[in-house]
């Protein structure tokens, strides 16, 4: 199961076409509603994360995951309009970093590819 | 003049958002025809212009931090990588390219993305007002402790106030361009405060048939041994 998080609905359908058709994908306009899911649902494979959301913003989101045995190895891959070094975020478990300014929908077939299929 | 370009900044971000949008819808449409996806490519082109200049924006504000390193730089490598990504824009708005380099291995002391987006500003610039089947000339030139990069186009002839700025060295703020029809002057505004962070010169020279936009680079002390 992957999760696409983000407050912007065009962007997560254009994310959720780009993961492909073989696996279940859960969309999500904040972090509160995610984090819901993921304690009745279970954890999911893949989580496509915006930073800039309504209400807890993504750090937050990756602080709680972080913050639990089961959810701090969820890998997340950070979508964002702000320019952040991969480098800069691998103490959240965060796998990758796409520029939504210059990401290519193989980018995101490919992290599905890697943790999903 | 800080919230000045906290409020550029603030619109940049607004700005990048729908135009990544844009982007993504452009390649998510499904397979075309030919023509279909020519539309295609040229959506997506736009859009990419248009996000490096909110880009170029952003970094304005980041200019006055300091943050942008200054190192030796192959000017011909840059330009080369420049007309590179535009080939695609000059060839689809029928313009066609001349490129001149007389320089051999002389390296320049810069920033490389900022003189990028130097190099890239005055180049649209030149595709936009060369008219159709005319052609724009990207040349550079060694000297002994600079290098020069000038940009010629064959359009409508540069204002008198737009050159003195030029000739100042510095363009103070977008300002649009009444001979030059859908220009705002946001291209040369962002490639002289870049070039400003550079130590480099800016200038204009007017022709009757065009205007030359050039770029003086201070000469790298480090020895040239990849180009």
């Amino acid at each position: 199961m992957i999760y696409v998080i983000d407050d912007d609905e065009i962007m997560a359908d254009c994310i959720t076409k780009a993961c492909g058709e073989k696996n279940e994908i859960r969309i999500f306009s904040n972090a509160i509603e995610a984090v819901r899911a993921i304690d009745t649902a279970g954890t999911p494979d893949l989580i496509f994360l915006d930073i800039l959301l309504d209400g807890p913003d993504g750090f937050t989101l990756l602080n709680e995951l972080a913050s639990y045995e089961d959810t701090a190895k969820i890998p997340v891959v950070v979508v964002s309009s702000l320019n952040f070094e991969e480098r800069d975020l691998k103490a959240y478990g965060v796998v990758g970093v796409l520029d939504k300014s210059a990401m290519m929908p193989l980018e995101i077939k490919q992290y599905v590819e890697e943790y999903c299929d | 003049m800080e919230s000045e370009v906290d409020g550029i900044l603030v619109a940049a971000h607004e700005l990048k958002a729908p135009l990544a949008v844009l982007r993504q819808l452009a390649l998510n449409l499904p397979e075309m025809e030919q023509s279909g996806e020519r539309m295609r490519s040229e959506m997506v082109s736009v859009s990419e212009r248009a996000i490096k200049q909110v880009n170029d924006l952003s970094k304005i504000r980041r200019l006055e931090d300091g943050l942008f390193e200054m190192e030796p730089v192959a000017v011909r490598a840059v330009c080369d990588e420049v007309t590179k990504e535009l080939a695609y824009l000059f060839s689809y708005n029928r313009r066609d390219l001349f490129i001149k380099y007389s320089n051999r291995s002389k390296l320049v002391t810069a920033n490389r993305d900022l003189l990028y987006s130097v190099v890239y500003n005055f180049l649209l610039n030149a595709m936009h007002y060369s008219g159709e089947g005319t052609r724009a000339e990207l040349i550079v030139r060694d000297f002994k402790d600079k290098v020069k990069v000038v940009i010629r186009d064959y359009g409508p002839a540069l204002p008198m106030d737009v050159w003195r700025e030029m000739k100042r060295g510095f363009v103070a703020k977008p300002t649009s361009i009444a001979m030059r029809p859908g220009s705002s002057g946001l291209g040369l505004y962002i490639a002289s405060k870049f070039s400003r962070y550079m130590n480099a010169e800016v200038g204009a020279v007017r022709h009757r048939d065009g205007t030359s936009f050039y770029v003086e680079l201070p000469a790298s002390k480090q020895a040239s041994l990849f180009v």
